[in-house]
């Protein structure tokens, strides 16, 4: 009786079983790498309207705090994007020396026709969650935390994946977050002076990330309702 | 495939359920029987399989009506062929634009925090009655979402009615009037525009200016307003020779009027003084929901029916009454009487009375007493008489006093009564020496003084030969609303040119030379004058959405010659030259900011003053009076009401439709109403329904939905002819008999899309008077579908849902806390006594009841101190008070307004499929089927359990529990199992079987195309719903802007319900912590009492509703639980729900009927036997019901109770 089957056959069970657990692992790994915010989201980098606004330059290097324009941060669960008026403060006509020289003549006319600048939105949370900004500020989560460096930034990205596990890494662990209140929008200082620190080690006026878990009188939430309702 | 049902009680053969044919309900209030319906009240036991399941039958099935499985192939089919076109753009990342203000930032608008204004609406005609509301808007970046009550305002003091709630809607309705439209006689209606009207009325102007306008007839909505009266005369002057209309529908407050002129010789309103009240007579007034002072009337009067202790004082309410309302369910004494027999109920009473007092009338008694009220029925006759006397003897010897008349008792006469009445109610007023004290008077406004009717009806005489040319109707829709006799659409069609201005589609609008679209009220400037005399402004809080638009009084100005008519200044000047007269520049601008500011006007608040009635008029008035009617079944008197719709300007608005009407819970139609016994008489039972005795048959047909049979109602108009129409009749327990109650504001042909075609059209029966005689019903061929709510949701006749105690033994037991020495609740429950109410329940009836498992959240009452997981605040709860509610609805407006929670539309109401998170249930008591004993609403939504019923079951953790205590949804986890609704024992959550929220209402396909793929159903008749989502008709733009923007829309398979509005939690605790007001670990109560209100508890007019902190012992909540009237809603469960109620005490006159006859604690005649035991169903119905107990329940039960001995 011939062999039905030809001997080199005997190897196929062996061999599916590395290709099938080869298989499971890429998708899994796959899955875990690609199929999630951090690989979609962060860097997203829309090209925003007119010459775009220069963070790195009017929050870095002219220093400008970023409340100066992003008015109502401190008070409100949504941080404004500024009206045309605001730009308008320096680069109305002869305000600033040399002011022929900046390409700014979009925004003025958006000011003189009173028409809307179309900003493209970066940071997207979705709908049935909801991110106070007043309070993550009050509490003293940087800006930093959530939206990078943004002094250093030419052209603003997403810095964070912004998806539900990184906001609950940062809610189980307020110690290794939270700064000193009065530092929420010094960036350079928040990177370079707190965050490169080991959490032991860091202190500023007084104030230790314990002391500021102390301060917090709630634990940060970390049930569904907090943010989904 | 059509059925997808996992119901138990559904399934065939031998592994149902049996259930004993003759299982009596076990529901029961005080020993007597409690029913939501005949169904329930029968007991019948094919009712049985629909109470126990969570939605109808049918609810669950994918397909309604006649759709087929080809059909929903097909649909998939071109679902299919058009995915590609319709869903990848879905997988991009959406784009969204950022558009911040540019060079004109608005003052004091922060992006994401709501905003304030205040204003005023007058409610007119809409709502019941005459009146006004001052309103708080909240808008978000310029865009009003929610209309809230003004705190104050005099009238509305922070609370509102369902109808200006509902104004949202209107102004953001898609179907509003966005341009002119001009009928040209020869070429039909052309869109026009606002120039080419002013061209065209350049043209006509001209001549009516020279003839001093005698050909204008100006039909305008009556409102209270002192801008409007300053336009009117600018009109007058004007056009010297015009007719003027303030119309007004219902016209509800003539007979006060006229009452009053006959009682005092000049128009006098009572105002009524009701926490003085001690004992009140209501003559048909529903007092508490309609009319002018209903908010003031439901405020006050609540505030005499909350006892707490033992010795507190509590008034006593008789309501006669015609048709069941609030008032009527609030009543310690209620009784049905047709329109007639009130009137003859108020003279027997107004003659005791006066034969009581000392210094009562003889000549007005004397008249009383020569007036026959007698209808020849002897028993009816003398049970009136006898009724009359005790409740007179009640007036005059108030409650809890001796002697003579304290000034404490009050009687209120009804719209639906004759002048006569309503003097006489002054009369008795007097002698009660109530003035002063319980009613005082006041002016009636100005506007009130014509009779609408009287002049409408000459109009539409006039109109064509009689010399009218052009009638301009403002706000008004006489052809839809005035009476059938005066034939106003005929007469209008005679009318050389017809030029209406509104908000929506109206009958006379689209038979008008010119339809123009107004400003809806939150767009405009203008202003209001209540009652008692309060100025208040209207301010807009946005611009007209269709611009260019006129308000009112600038379309008036425009007609009287202002060429551009201008709001701000109209109202600016009438100010000047009225209530702001005299003051220099500044001090009348800065009292103008200020109104707009407060929403009042300082200072215009008139107090009411004593007047003195002149028995000589009334006894001449009641010796001329016609004899009452006495409704008989071959001449039926009919009752007239507003219904939800008011005068039909709310009928396109989703809300009212939907809102369950008061008492038969119907919604989306007005079927006529009658009592059991007269529908019995008249062959009118619904559908398989066997008579009035509750013996019922297959009510329920296959797809349980009730079925109302047709018949002709034809009722006799003052010009002598007779008027039919063909119309549902339905039953309602509580109805006189013999009379008919129709409701108006239905059966708009040109409403709109939610509105058109619902219901019939009463105004073309009835004269508006709210009352006529000698009606017919008559059977006729067919039947129709009601959309009743009231067998939705049921609890599965569970026992002591609703409860009340007699005050007779609430004085005993008050105080009385009795231990109950075991481990209920899993703790030892000694520092948790069981309340007078409890104690009525089946808590002190249950065995211990002792967890198995060790219940993680077991900690709270016993362990507060040592730390527990709900030990620190905020820790969340509500308790609500059926005391004083009268099932007006309002929560559940609210609730809809704030939550974003959509309707369905009536043939997904028939299925069960109602959003609203707050169900009103009304409870009717009592063995008499035709004349139930009380009438109770309970509001019920999600109470938020400790120990849920329904987190356990949720298969992804969709449904979890907050560390505040909250029973929190995240929507984006549920999968749509609706296994936590099959588990929850209230029937509180609510699944969107379809895209409710998202798609157009009775939207149909998206793509015109579609078509063309393939064979589509006719789309006239088939369920919307059924077309798959991303092919359907998606939310009008309009429609998205009144969301409010803090709440997550939901779509489709996804479960929802009552969060406790944890959006304003959220954002109460957000402030409070931004605002360093937290500033402690342990701080008690870290969010102020009354920092944040839950919408409901916000508009709740009789302040039934009170939520907040529990642990804090200085909130209102937390000493509302406290109460001895306090009780949990199926708290035996072991649910532990956060939402408790609080009993009603009733205050009924031993002489008149009793509804505790025995004492409700006092169980089993003494005997301890009973307690502890599982034989004893119902905690009230030992020995007087038989008890059911079913076997195979007993059975577990038995098992249940042996394996507490085991354990313990």
């Amino acid at each position: 009786m011939s062999e039905l089957f030809p001997k080199w056959m005997n190897a196929l069970p062996t061999l599916g079983a590395i290709a099938g657990g080869g298989a499971f692992v890429s998708v899994v790994t796959g899955t875990w790498y690609w199929a999630t915010p951090d690989f979609w989201e962060v860097g997203y980098m829309p090209e925003q309207p007119g010459a775009g606004f220069n963070h790195q330059l009017h929050a870095g290097e002219l220093g400008i705090d970023c409340r100066y324009c992003h008015t109502h941060v401190e008070e409100s669960a949504h941080s404004n994007v500024p009206s045309v008026a605001t730009c308008m403060g320096c680069h109305s006509e002869n305000k600033l020396a040399g002011w022929e020289q900046h390409d700014v003549n979009w925004v003025r006319t958006a000011y003189a026709e009173d028409s809307s600048i179309e900003w493209r939105r970066v940071h997207l949370v979705p709908d049935y969650a909801h991110f106070p900004h007043h309070v993550h500020v009050a509490a003293g989560v940087s800006c930093y935390s959530c939206h990078g460096q943004i002094q250093g930034m030419p052209v603003v990205y997403q810095a964070e994946s912004l998806s539900m596990g990184w906001c609950l890494d940062c809610h189980r662990n307020p110690e290794e977050n939270l700064v000193p209140p009065d530092q929420v929008t010094n960036l350079i200082w928040v990177e370079q002076e707190w965050f490169s620190k080991d959490v032991k080690d860091r202190e500023h006026a007084g104030l230790t990330p314990e002391a500021l878990v102390d301060s917090l009188r709630y634990d940060p939430p970390e049930h569904c309702a907090a943010c989904h309702y | 495939m059509s059925t997808i049902d996992q119901c138990p009680s559904t399934l065939s053969g031998d592994k149902k359920r049996e259930i004993p044919a003759d299982a009596p309900e076990l529901n029961t209030i005080g020993g007597r029987k409690a029913w939501r319906s005949l169904e329930e009240f029968s007991g019948d036991a094919s009712f049985r399989p629909f109470v126990e399941r969570e939605f109808p039958a049918g609810a669950s099935e994918m397909l309604g009506g006649e759709e087929t499985r080809r059909t929903f192939l097909k649909l998939m089919g071109a679902s299919a062929a058009l995915a590609g076109a319709a869903t990848l753009p879905g997988c991009r990342r959406p784009d969204h634009k950022i558009l911040a203000y540019s060079a004109d930032e608005p003052e004091s608008v922060i992006p994401g925090k709501p905003l304030y204004f205040a204003t005023s609406m007058p409610t007119g005609s809409g709502n019941g009655g005459f009146g006004v509301e001052g309103l708080l808007i909240e808008t978000h970046s310029g865009r009003p979402t929610k209309i809230e009550g003004n705190p104050l305002h005099p009238t509305s003091r922070g609370k509102i009615s369902v109808h200006s709630q509902s104004e949202i809607l209107r102004l953001y309705d898609p179907d509003r009037l966005k341009n002119p439209v001009y009928k040209n006689p020869a070429r039909g209606s052309l869109q026009a525009t606002w120039e080419d009207f002013k061209a065209w009325w350049g043209d006509e102007s001209g001549r009516h200016a020279a003839d001093g306008g005698a050909g204008l007839a100006f039909i305008v909505d009556r409102v209270a307003s002192p801008t409007m009266d300053a336009v009117r005369e600018r009109v007058l002057a004007t056009y010297p020779r015009a007719t003027w209309v303030w119309w007004d529908a219902f016209d509800s407050e003539r007979s006060a009027i006229e009452g009053s002129e006959i009682a005092f010789g000049r128009a006098q309103r009572p105002v009524y003084r009701l926490d003085r009240a001690k004992c009140v007579l209501s003559l048909d007034s529903n007092f508490i929901s309609d009319g002018q002072d209903h908010l003031r009337n439901a405020r006050e009067f609540s505030t005499t029916r909350r006892v707490e202790k033992k010795d507190d004082s509590m008034s006593r309410l008789y309501v006669a009454e015609s048709t069941p309302t609030g008032t009527g369910s609030m009543a310690d004494h209620r009784i049905a009487l047709s329109p007639g027999r009130i009137t003859s109920l108020a003279m027997l009473v107004a003659r005791e009375i006066l034969a009581l007092v000392p210094g009562g009338s003889p000549v007005l008694r004397a008249a009383i007493e020569d007036v026959a009220v007698d209808t020849g029925d002897i028993e009816a006759d003398t049970q009136l008489r006898r009724t009359a006397k005790i409740i007179a003897d009640d007036l005059v010897a108030s409650p809890d006093q001796d002697g003579g008349p304290t000034g404490s008792s009050v009687v209120i006469a009804g719209v639906r009564q004759p002048p006569v009445v309503h003097a006489l109610a002054a009369a008795m007023n007097e002698a009660l020496g109530a003035v002063g004290e319980t009613v005082e008077y006041m002016d009636w406004d100005p506007v009130l003084t014509e009779n609408p009717a009287e002049r409408l009806a000459s109009v539409a005489e006039r109109i064509g030969s009689g010399g009218i040319s052009t009638v301009v109707c403002v706000d008004t829709n006489p052809a839809y609303d005035a009476p059938g006799w005066m034939q106003m659409g005929a007469a209008l069609k005679r009318a050389e040119s017809v030029i209406t201005l509104g908000v929506g589609p109206t009958e006379t609008g689209t038979e008008s030379t010119w339809q123009l679209n107004g400003a809806h009220f939150l767009e405009a400037w203008g202003d209001t004058r209540s009652a008692d005399g309060t100025i208040a402004p209207i301010q807009p809080v946005i611009a007209p959405l269709f611009e260019p638009a006129m308000s009112g009084i600038e379309f008036l100005s425009f007609l009287a010659g202002e060429d551009r008519p201008d709001g701000y200044a109209i109202v600016k000047d009438a100010w000047g030259s009225g209530p702001l007269k005299g003051m220099s520049e500044a001090r009348s601008s800065k009292a103008f900011r200020r109104a707009l500011h407060d929403g009042v006007l300082e200072g215009t608040l008139v107090r009411p003053r004593r007047a003195s009635v002149a028995s000589g008029g009334i006894a001449a008035a009641v010796r001329e009076m016609p004899q009452p009617t006495v409704a008989r079944l071959e001449r039926l008197d009919v009752v007239f009401t507003p219904g939800r719709l008011g005068d039909g300007r709310y009928a396109n608005v989703g809300w009212l439709q939907e809102l369950p009407q008061m008492g038969t819970s119907v919604t989306w139609d007005n079927p006529v109403i009658v009592s059991p016994r007269t529908a019995d008489n008249l062959e009118l039972l619904p559908l398989g329904v066997g008579n009035a005795e509750g013996n019922l048959d297959g009510m329920y047909t296959s797809r349980q939905m009730p079925q109302a049979r047709i018949a002709t109602l034809s009722v006799q108009g003052p010009d002598g002819e007779t008027r039919t129409a063909e119309v549902p009749v339905w039953i309602l327990p509580g109805m006189p008999d013999n009379v008919v109650h129709i409701q108006g504001g239905y059966g708009r042909s040109t409403a709109g899309l939610v509105g058109g075609n619902v219901g019939f059209d009463a105004f073309a029966l009835i004269a508006s008077n709210g009352f006529a005689g000698g009606a017919s019903l008559v059977r006729s061929r067919g039947t129709e579908t009601i959309a009743s709510t009231q067998n939705h949701w049921s609890l599965e006749g569970r026992d002591s849902l609703v409860r009340a105690i007699d005050k007779k033994y609430w004085e005993k037991h008050a105080g009385k806390r009795k231990d109950k020495p075991d481990k209920i609740y899993g703790t030892e429950r000694k520092n948790a006594p069981l309340t007078v109410a409890e104690q009525m329940g089946e808590l002190a009836h249950t065995p211990d009841n002792v967890s198995a498992y060790d219940n993680p959240l077991n900690e709270s009452d016993a362990d507060a101190a040592a730390g527990s997981r709900y030990s620190k605040g905020p820790q969340w709860g509500m308790t609500i008070d059926l005391a004083t509610c009268d099932g007006c609805g309002v929560c559940q407006i609210a609730c809809q307004a704030e939550n974003n929670i959509p309707i369905v539309g009536r043939a997904e109401v028939a299925k069960g499929r109602e959003m609203s998170w707050i169900r009103v249930d009304r409870y009717f008591t009592g063995d008499d089927l035709n004349n139930p004993k009380e009438m109770l609403a309970q509001p019920v939504s999600c109470v938020h359990c400790e120990n849920a019923p329904c987190e356990v079951v949720c298969p992804v953790n969709a449904t979890v529990h907050g560390p505040e205590g909250t029973n929190n949804m995240a929507y984006n986890r549920c999968i749509g199992t609706r296994y936590c609704a099959n588990n929850c024992p209230y029937k509180v959550r609510r699944f969107n079987f379809f895209d409710y929220a998202v798609t157009k209402y009775n939207g149909a396909f998206d793509f015109d195309e579609l078509n063309d793929l393939v064979e589509l159903p006719d789309q006239a008749d088939f369920n919307k719903n059924f077309i798959p989502p991303r092919l359907r008709e998606k939310l009008d733009e309009i429609s998205h802007m009144r969301m409010n923007p803090n709440v997550t829309v939901r779509s489709r398979g996804v479960m929802e319900k009552c969060t406790y509005c944890i959006q304003r939690i959220n954002a109460a605790r957000q402030e409070v912590k931004v605002r360093g007001l937290w500033t402690s670990d342990d701080q008690v109560g870290p969010i102020p009492d009354g920092f944040m209100l839950s919408a409901c508890q916000q508009a709740c007019p009789s302040e039934c509703i009170v939520f907040g902190d529990i642990l804090d012992p200085e909130s209102k909540v937390a000493k509302s639980r406290d109460s001895d009237r306090n009780y949990l809603l199926l708290g035996y469960l072991n649910t532990r729900p956060r939402t408790s109620y609080l009993m009603r005490v009733r205050n009924p006159n031993p002489r008149l009927g009793v509804y505790d006859e025995h004492d409700p604690l006092d169980h089993g005649g003494g005997s301890d036997k009973g307690h502890g035991s599982y034989d004893d169903q119902g905690g009230e119905s030992h020995g007087r019901l038989p008890s059911f107990v079913d076997p195979i329940k007993k059975f577990g039960d038995d098992g249940y109770a042996m394996s507490l001995t085991v354990l313990s």
